[in-house]
């Protein structure tokens, strides 16, 4: 008996009598489980919590009704001069200028808010100042009263530099410093230049982890990505401001492609391009001999052999690209040697063998195409085994004649033996057929 | 004396009795499953708690057609692989080199060589990762591409997993028949 059969028969309904501890111990843990969920036979944790909430309820209700639970109105606190017109704060801190609570009252009017103190650790340089007019912003105030935080622009005096435009092929954003660009494909390569005039020290956080503490530092986004990027500079005194601005990393696609097929004899294989790119939406090959295709998987016909470069563009959605080119796509086709099934010999008279892709346009000389072939010999058999032509040229074929005179038509064998030019030796033999017109 | 419909129903409802009855009647049967896929009779017995904790709970799911013991013994295999798998930090690694090299004898085995009881100690002396292809494939009867899907393995692994278990197996088969047939020779 095979072991498989043995553990199958001995053991596939075997019974091993539990523990009388077992059962006790399920039995309990059955009971919390069930307990612990909704199972509408049975008590459980919710019927429980149910009880509960209605015990409380109940409770509430009894005192409520006994006007126990008065409610207590918060006490007014007022500041400013005048009550009627500061009806909130506007707290700027230091340490975090650009963002300001507006702490409102619950009971004050919803649409009155002013800005009531701008706190310095020292007063008097003059360098920070609270536009009150054209900052305030009370769409930004959250109506249902507690803390809402915006980001306040314009806290520089400096403001020569309209915000959002491009100047001087830099976009300014914020008003501390200008970035080379807000967006773009990964990796990307950003300038940013810090616009204050007068400052201690600087700090760039580039919201990828990175800092810098230079004054106009490069940063490069590896990763595709939205990334907050902050200047905070330091003046003496403890002043700072800081200004921050979104940059959006684009992924970037891959082009990747494959040839098929691998080994492709030019010119007769159609050539598939497979795509295997990523991210992409829009595809442009260029088949280096001219052509060119925006397929997605295109095929393509080469006219003649040559080595070609294969170069593929991708795009993505948002016009980020990537290339790919393939140098000396066909080189691995490089060596080959083919004959041809048939030829009609020019009646007019032997040639001599002598051929060149043009002259043989209507294949009179039964010869080879190749590629790489170093050394070659070609032999043409009658059906009866007479040696009737042989060349050692490549580049020499038959024209059909065998001493002078046209030979019948009919089914030649060809032989053929060489090397290529990597030291690969070929031998291959077949037939041929010789027409006449 | 309840039919497994009742029974079935009954837990279905969440009735002790029921769920009782069925622990009575099935108990020992799945923790002869269980045991095969433990290492001792602790941790089956674990996993048979497991198993009828998922019983209880699912039976509504149970659909009728089909056979009931076969439904438990699947939520029985279905739990000890669940077990299998959380518990597979704690399990030390087995240089598989050491059971590559055994050599997969064609002895046979007589049937009743073996009680049932140093089959399940060869099964429990396994590497568990090994224990649980080799229950699957030979006693539960998966097919090598089933046990891939539930164990997230390979299908070749189970093959290779299945045949080194099955080595060792034998060669403490037979080591045992050696044994036993040393002692009757001798008493």
């Amino acid at each position: 008996m095979r072991v498989r059969e043995l553990f199958r028969q001995k053991l596939e309904n075997a019974e091993v009598i539990p523990d009388v501890s077992v059962e006790a111990d399920l039995m309990r843990r059955l009971a919390l489980r069930e307990f612990l969920r909704f199972i509408p036979s049975r008590f459980n944790i919710y019927y429980l919590g149910g009880l509960v909430a209605a015990g409380i309820a109940a409770g509430l209700l009894l005192f409520s009704g006994t006007g126990i639970l008065n409610k207590k109105t918060p006490e007014k606190i007022i500041n400013g001069q005048d009550s009627s017109a500061f009806a909130g704060f506007i707290n700027i801190r230091v340490g975090q200028p650009l963002t300001v609570n507006v702490d409102k009252r619950a009971d004050a009017p919803s649409n009155v808010v002013a800005i009531n103190t701008v706190q310095e650790q020292k007063t008097g340089t003059g360098r920070v100042f609270v536009d009150k007019t054209g900052t305030r912003d009370t769409n930004n105030i959250n109506p249902a009263g507690g803390i809402k935080s915006f980001t306040k622009k314009g806290l520089f005096s400096d403001s020569s530099v309209d915000s959002k435009k491009l100047k001087n092929g830099y976009i300014s954003d914020g008003v501390l410093f200008e970035v080379s660009a807000l967006k773009g494909c990964s990796p990307l390569k950003l300038h940013f230049i810090n616009k204050v005039n007068s400052f201690d020290s600087c700090r760039w956080t580039f919201g990828d982890g990175g800092y810098s503490n230079q004054k106009d530092p490069d940063w490069i986004f590896d990763v595709e990505g939205e990334y907050k990027v902050v200047l905070q500079v330091f003046g003496h005194n403890g002043l700072q401001a800081s200004s921050s601005v979104m940059i959006t990393v684009y992924p970037r696609p891959k082009a990747r492609f494959e040839i098929s097929p691998e080994k492709a004899v030019l010119p007769d294989d159609e050539i598939t391009f497979f795509n295997y790119s990523s991210n992409a939406v829009r595809f442009r090959w260029n088949f280096g001999d001219g052509n060119y295709s925006e397929l997605f998987e295109p095929k393509h016909r080469y006219t003649k052999f040559d080595n070609y470069n294969v170069g593929l563009v991708v795009y993505s959605e948002s016009g980020c690209s990537d290339s790919l080119v393939v140098m000396n796509a066909f080189s691995d086709s490089e060596y080959f040697i083919k004959l041809p099934n048939a030829f009609i010999p020019n009646p007019g008279g032997s040639t001599g063998g002598l051929y060149s892709s043009k002259s043989d346009e209507v294949a009179q000389v039964f010869h080879p195409v190749f590629s790489g072939v170093a050394d070659y010999q070609l032999k043409i058999f009658s059906k009866l085994g007479v040696l009737i032509f042989e060349s050692n040229d490549v580049n020499i074929g038959w024209d059909g004649y065998f001493k002078g005179q046209l030979c019948n038509s009919g089914v030649y064998i060809w032989k053929i033996r060489g090397t290529f030019i990597n030291g690969e030796p070929f031998v291959n033999m077949g037939d041929v057929t010789l027409l006449k017109k | 004396m309840m039919s497994d419909r009742q029974i079935i129903d009954g837990c279905a409802r969440h009735e002790r009795r029921a769920q009782q009855e069925l622990y009575n009647r099935y108990s020992r049967f799945l923790l002869g499953v269980c045991l095969r896929y433990a290492t001792d009779k602790a941790e089956a017995e674990d996993i048979l708690q497991e198993s009828f904790l998922k019983i209880f709970f699912n039976i509504k799911d149970f659909s009728g057609t089909g056979s009931f013991i076969g439904w438990l013994r699947k939520v029985a295999v279905n739990t000890a692989i669940t077990h299998y798998h959380k518990n597979l930090k704690y399990r030390y690694h087995v240089d598989i080199e050491e059971y590559v090299s055994v050599e997969t004898g064609v002895t046979s085995f007589e049937e009743d060589f073996f009680t049932s009881e140093e089959l399940y100690k060869v099964l429990n002396e396994l590497p568990a990762g090994y224990r649980l292809v080799f229950n699957l494939y030979a006693v539960e009867g998966y097919k090598h591409k089933e046990i891939a899907e539930m164990l997230g393995i390979d299908t070749n692994t189970s093959k290779s997993q299945y045949s080194r278990a099955k080595a060792v197996i034998r060669n403490k088969l037979e080591k045992l028949g050696k044994l036993k047939n040393s002692y009757s020779e001798n008493g």
